[in-house]
């Protein structure tokens, strides 16, 4: 079955928007049946992203699909007078986001059984969420990018300040806050690129394949020169780092996820924080790769520093879902670690550029691998804090005894999260770190520390809220076996990330060219850029003679 | 000779024994839903897949055997003329008789081992085979992948550690089955209402924790490349995680379990480092290269770019660099700039410290001992599996396998650390009451030994030691584990005694291994026990390296009186337990021998640790491990710094040695009769002589205290400032900027209420005031309103005739 490739985007984008429509017109008090087709649609868009995975090909490094004019994505004109186009595509980096994105949906929607107040409104705001997700992922102009980036933040908004814990309020403001603070940032840089793209022969543009070209000196005649580069960088990577999040842009984390209600928190950990990671290889790094390498020692000291303060506040915490919240920021820490190790030599030329595209690779496994192992954490936190309504470390204990299941799926997923071998979490993590002793020894070596650490927090946790003779909190009464529902939930994400752990190349395989492809065009368009200002002061000197 | 399809062969067999296991663990875990609490299902699951293991792997060693047509046990005739050309420096002249025979064998069939790697003499018969299994990522030129690697080592080590695991897990059936229930009591853990804590069996989840951890061993052994080493190193850990921690309810066996995974993690980060160097800098993880089809390595493994083909550093003097090479020893150039390829020494030092820091951790050397005397807390098969023959001589066995890239500063490195281990877990094992406890410190010296034995340049030395030990100690561990089921939990010594009257198969079984582990024997007769003959070729190694090196004497001095030191604590514990009379009537009187199941496994190894190194030097086990040394082990290294002795130069003072090491081991045997067999003098006296030293040794020389006050305080004191820093500092920051917000809103406000509003609301109020006061003009009566009009026009024709400009 083929489908038109616009059609088949967009409907990937709005089958949720659709089934919040049309759940708009259901009584509010039938619950079950709203819940069923909110789970339906989930389900479809699922299904949808198979045939895109099924459309796409490893083989082509660029953005798909290719036109037959060789143009790349589709491309509609939006707003005509601002030359804003509804431009879709994707490559090997997008895919798996897009295919993660709609399976952790599905499934925490699964989990979207415990949310037993004002269900329509929740449903609906769930749906419109991850409309904002999937348009993400699969925008390719910037505008467009930034229209969906901001469809996600509301719906965030409620579904914290409205569903959340105590203290949902203060959440939800500081989350949107952050993330505000996050969109003017992106919104400054990419009004810097529009009016610096001024003389296309279009006019300005917000493509950012075509931004890309001009950012990478593939463009006669129009550059973004370096302080333009580095400041939109800069600009960029703030936004993107909050979005990640990166010390010390990370306090909000925390908040939203202890108030945020479980299945919203598998969302913000497994796909919302990768949408940071993702802006950063999209756009930052493809159209300032000037500004990025200009940063990168920079983001490397962040990614190296946000793995061990991460993994230090982790074991601070006396919150089971604070606890979790922290160890994603440091596990986030080496996606930003791989992604930024760029070392070049004197020639501007990047040094031993392989070890650069592992990094990349890993980071980019990294997101994947978090996005199942955190989803996962973060559920099962989910499942014991419905039974006994409180996340109190100390207050655990004997929980393997009470519920034998749900303990072994529970120790299978953090055992993903602490980057066993076999498990998905390792790959990510040991491939990012092997590639950076090329970048920096010292830098290298402190990251690898962070292995001692997250033992220390995943083992410490496991043995408070698991082991022992006995359940020392309240609600002891209340905690009974897991059922059906939420078995699948966890049996599922631990599946997948054992399949993740033991064939990585079930995923390097999709994301490889284009990786590669990503590695290559900045390596280029830094020498690019190099050459240029190198053939500029030869000229000046010639003058000068 | 087909060597391609025997190396195939060897790798599905070898691949059948490492994958069973983890079938079985597949099948196992889901017992609590499959079988009844009471069924054996799940052991004899176990049993069959480890024991399958175990028969694979034995053929496979005898097909190995038979493809090589044995040239490990001929002697050097069949094969000189190769041997002649490579291998042939160190061993020219010197003729030993058979003993020299032997080795002379072992080097002619080493230098054959380097050629089939290399791919260049095909007609010699290949005895290493490798190959890759499949690849977890590829980027540019770089690729991670997991592959195999056989050669007599490997075979050794999967039929020692499936023979033994197979014992181990036939006795776990006998010593795990009051599991089998559906109320279990744990009379160790007590409940809030003081009772004892209650549960249903979990014997199927120990079997299926032995079978993960079986797979996790096997492919530790069967790993090709030192990436792989790492992935199974840490599922050996997470294993060994599990079964300490098999009481989930205890908190001390959850807390020695969470010690012992983060203790390895230590090390493991050392591992990382050097992994990470040896990556940035050669780009492989491989041990051997790959061999392409046309015969030429296309990319040469980390041995043969560390010690090229003659097993010899390539180091550049000047700049202090090692030239990588490949395996025909040429140096690798870079592909663009034709620049030779090279990595800095003290880089090359600083990987090799880091990996042996993961065998530091992994083989509870010093300093990371201190988690391996906890993990008794697990069952004691586990103890006899994991924690004496299997995961902790992992170590040891990557100490060996990464031989080659080892610089001599690193091998020196690995001798002291060895030296100081087997000494300081020695004198704590003098102390220790508790039976297992004595065990594990025994563990840990032994470990030391073969530490030594390796970094000494004993390597097949310390490897012949690991199997010995494996036999002798997880024969005295399961011992102790049928003594502690016969005397129903108890562990303590002293109230013990005279238990070889009701339990002689266990007792005189264990006395076989305790005479293996002091090193007793007649010397000039076959009565030599295992542990004999390997600790023998280490003290003689050590011997050897002292007459080469008189600065290092403590590397001689201190294994030779720890080996009465290690006398003295196993007889002490035997004596203790099995002789004299009984110390607790009551515990005495319920004592029992142990059902066949687990007596079975008792003879079986009692068997092995008598027997398994017989022939000594000359034997099958040492001949075959000997064939799998590095390429220039066994010629020695003179070097200004520190030299290794050549095979010969142990040969010669191996008699010497052994006479010292057995007379070392005898006067330790003898005292420890004395003491506690004979009761001539009463330790308790010495005791209270030397107090503080007792208390010291009691104490473990306080290590624990020492790492509770420098690492495990600190990080919790540096965790509480990360998190205050995030809410004080980062959420004050942002607070404050919400707070001053919210003021200038405020004061926005004031503002706007007070003075735009106020500016607003007076011109309003004007507005409205005159508009007040002019409501009175507002009659309504069109007389008055004609009036203002016409007075108004008045005005203005006045205004305009008394301003207006003239002309």
């Amino acid at each position: 079955m083929s489908l038109s490739p616009t059609f088949l985007l967009t409907a990937i984008i709005f089958t949720p928007a659709l089934g919040a429509l049309f759940l708009a017109f259901f009584n509010k008090k039938a619950v079950e049946p709203m819940r069923m087709t909110a789970l339906v649609f989930t389900v479809v868009t699922f299904m949808l992203t198979l045939f895109l995975l099924n459309d796409f090909s490893a083989a082509e490094p660029g953005i798909q699909p290719v036109q037959e004019d060789g143009t790349r994505g589709v491309s509609h004109v939006w707003i005509e007078s601002w030359n804003i186009n509804y431009q879709l595509g994707y490559d090997g980096i997008s895919v798996p986001l897009v295919l993660l994105t709609s399976f952790i949906c599905m499934l925490a929607m699964l989990a979207s059984w415990s949310i037993e107040k004002q269900v329509k409104g929740y449903l609906i705001l769930y749906l419109l969420l991850e409309t904002g997700m999937l348009g993400v992922f699969l925008a390719l102009d910037f505008f467009l990018f930034y229209v969906f980036w901001e469809v996600m933040l509301l719906p965030m908004y409620f579904l914290i300040g409205i569903w959340g814990g105590p203290r949902k309020e203060y959440a939800a403001i500081k989350f949107f806050l952050y993330t505000l603070a996050g969109s003017i940032l992106m919104l400054i840089a990419m009004l810097m690129f529009y009016f610096g793209s001024s003389n296309l022969p279009g006019g300005s543009s917000f493509d950012i394949l075509a931004l890309t070209q001009i950012g990478q000196g593939n463009v006669a005649g129009i550059t973004f020169d370096r302080t333009v580069q580095i400041t939109a960088f800069i600009l960029l990577f703030i936004g993107f780092a909050i979005k990640v999040p990166t010390f010390p842009f990370h306090t909000w984390l925390p908040d939203a996820h202890v108030e945020a209600p479980t299945p919203i928190s598998m969302i913000l950990a497994g796909v919302l924080l990768k949408m940071g990671g993702y802006g950063i290889l999209r756009i930052a790094f493809p159209i300032c790769p000037v500004g990025a390498q200009y940063a990168a020692y920079a983001l490397v000291v962040i990614g190296a520093v946000s793995i061990i303060y991460g993994a230090f506040a982790a074991l601070a915490q006396t919150d089971f879902k604070r606890l979790v919240a922290y160890s994603s920021v440091s596990h986030m820490g080496y996606v930003l670690l791989g992604i930024a190790v760029w070392k070049i030599g004197e020639d501007s030329a990047a040094v031993g550029r392989d070890y650069w595209l592992m990094g990349m690779n890993g980071a980019m496994f990294q997101m994947l691998a978090h996005g199942v192992s955190s989803a996962g954490m973060f559920f099962m936190v989910g499942v014991i804090y419905d039974r006994v309504h409180h996340r109190d470390l100390n207050q655990f204990g004997g929980l393997a005894g009470l519920m034998p299941v749900y303990t072994g799926l529970a120790a299978g997923i953090f055992f993903a999260g602490l980057g066993l071998p076999g498990l998905c979490g390792f790959i990510g993590e040991v491939f990012v770190i092997l590639s950076a002793w090329n970048y920096s020894p010292v830098l290298a070596i402190i990251a690898a520390s962070g292995v001692i650490l997250t033992a220390g927090y995943i083992l410490w946790t496991i043995q408070r809220v698991y082991l022992g003779p006995e359940y020392k909190g309240p609600h002891a009464e209340a905690i009974v076996p897991m059922n059906y529902r939420e078995m699948t939930v966890g049996a599922i994400l631990l599946v997948f990330a054992i399949i993740l752990g033991i064939y990585p190349e079930s995923m390097f395989g999709i994301m490889r060219e284009s990786m590669a492809y990503l590695v290559q065009s900045l390596d280029q368009g830094y020498q690019n850029y190099a050459a240029a200002v190198q053939s500029t002061s030869e000229a000046i000197s010639g003058i000068l003679k | 000779m087909p060597t391609e399809s025997i190396g195939n062969e060897l790798a599905l067999l070898l691949g059948i024994a490492w994958l069973l296991p983890l079938a079985g663990f597949a099948v196992e875990i889901f017992g609590g839903f499959l079988w009844p609490r009471v069924s054996r299902t799940a052991a004899y699951i176990a049993v069959a897949c480890i024991g399958i293991g175990f028969l694979c792997s034995f053929t496979a060693l005898m097909k190995w055997g038979n493809a090589t047509d044995w040239v490990v046990l001929k002697g050097t005739d069949s094969h000189h003329a190769s041997a002649g050309e490579h291998g042939g420096e160190g061993h020219g002249d010197e003729g030993h008789g058979d003993e020299g025979h032997a080795e002379e064998a072992a080097h002619a069939e080493h230098a054959e081992g380097e050629e089939s790697e290399s791919g260049v003499h095909h007609d010699a018969v290949a005895t290493t085979f490798s190959g890759t299994m499949y690849s977890l990522g590829t980027f540019g030129g770089l690729e991670v992948t997991l592959d195999w690697y056989i050669d007599s080592l490997t075979l050794l080590m999967f039929t020692m550690v499936t023979l033994i695991a197979t014992c181990i897990h036939v006795f776990a059936i006998g010593y795990m089955s009051d599991e089998l229930t559906e109320d279990h009591v744990d009379h160790e853990v007590h409940t809030a209402d003081g009772g004892h804590f209650h549960r249903p069996g979990r014997f199927y989840k120990f079997f299926s924790y032995m079978s993960l951890f079986c797979f996790s061993m096997l492919g530790l052994v069967l790993a090709g490349n030192i990436f792989q080493v790492f992935v199974f190193w840490e599922l050996v850990g997470i294993c060994s995680y599990l079964l300490i921690g098999f009481y989930v309810e205890r908190k001390s066996a959850s807390t020695a379990a969470n010690k012992a995974f983060i203790v390895n993690r230590v090390g493991d980060w050392g591992f990382i480092i050097g992994l990470m160097i040896l990556w940035t800098y050669c780009g492989t993880f491989r041990f051997v290269g790959e061999e392409s089809t046309d015969g030429h390595a296309a990319k040469p493994g980390l041995f043969e770019m560390v010690r090229g083909n003659d097993g010899q550093i390539d180091v550049n003097e000047e700049e202090d660099v090692v030239y990588l090479r490949d395996a025909h020893g040429h140096r690798l150039e870079d592909p663009e700039t034709h620049e030779p390829k090279t990595i800095p020494y003290a880089l090359l030092i600083v990987a090799g410290l880091g990996v042996f820091g993961g065998c530091i951790g992994k083989s509870a050397q010093f300093p990371l001992q201190t988690w391996l005397p906890d993990a008794m807390e697990g069952p004691t098969p586990v103890s006899a599996l994991v924690h004496s023959a299997t995961m902790v001589a992992a170590g040891v066995y990557l100490a060996g396998r990464f031989y080659p890239v080892f610089t001599p500063e690193v091998l020196l490195t690995i001798a002291y650390i060895g030296c100081i281990t087997l000494f300081l877990a020695a004198t704590i094992a003098v102390v220790a009451t508790d039976i297992k406890r004595v065990l594990a410190y025994s563990t840990i010296s032994q470990l030391g030994y073969m530490m030594l034995g390796i970094g000494l340049g004993g390597w097949a030395a310390g490897l012949f030691h690991l199997v010995t030990h494996a036999f002798f100690k997880s024969l005295m561990f399961l011992a102790s584990g049928s003594v502690i089921v016969g005397c129903h939990h108890e562990q303590e010594m002293p109230r013990m005694g005279g238990l070889r009257r009701k339990m002689p198969i266990t007792a005189y079984t264990m006395l076989i291994g305790v005479i293996a582990i002091a090193g007793l024997a007649i010397p000039g007769t076959v009565i030599a026990f295992s542990g004999y003959h390997s600790k023998d070729a280490i003290v003689a190694t050590a011997l050897a390296h002292t007459n080469l090196n008189p600065g290092h004497f403590l590397l001689f001095i201190v294994p030779l009186v720890t080996a009465g030191i290690t006398a003295f604590y196993m007889f002490r514990l035997w004596f203790y337990t099995f002789a004299g009379e009984p110390r607790d009537q009551e515990l005495y009187d319920h004592v029992h021998e142990s059902p066949w199941v687990m007596t079975g496994p008792l003879l079986v190894l009692s068997v092995f640790a008598a027997g398994c190194a017989i022939g000594g030097e000359q034997g099958f086990l040492y001949s075959m491990l000997s064939h799998s040394e590095p390429a220039g082990v066994a010629t020695g290294v003179e070097a200004a710094a520190v030299s290794l002795p050549g095979h010969d130069l142990i040969h010669d003072v191996h008699h010497e040695a052994g006479v010292m090491a057995l007379f070392a081991a005898v006067s330790g045997a003898i005292i420890a009769y004395l003491l506690y067999g004979a009761h001539v003098l009463n330790p308790a006296d010495i005791q209270r002589h030397f107090t503080g030293l007792y208390t010291f040794l009691v104490e473990k020389w306080r290590f624990d205290d020492l790492y509770d006050a420098m690492f495990v305080r600190p990080s919790r004191v540096v965790a509480g400032w990360c998190a205050a820093t995030d809410r004080v500092v980062f959420d004050g920051i942002l607070h404050g900027a919400c707070r001053a917000a919210i003021n200038i809103s405020k004061w926005d406000r004031l503002f706007d209420e007070g003075i735009v509003d106020g500016l607003v609301n007076l011109v309003g109020n004007v507005v409205f005031g005159i508009g007040r006061s002019l409501r009175v003009v507002q009659t309504g009566r069109l007389r008055q309103y004609i009036m203002f009009i016409a007075v108004g026009v008045l005005t203005l024709f006045v205004l305009l005739f008394a301003f207006f400009p003239k002309y």
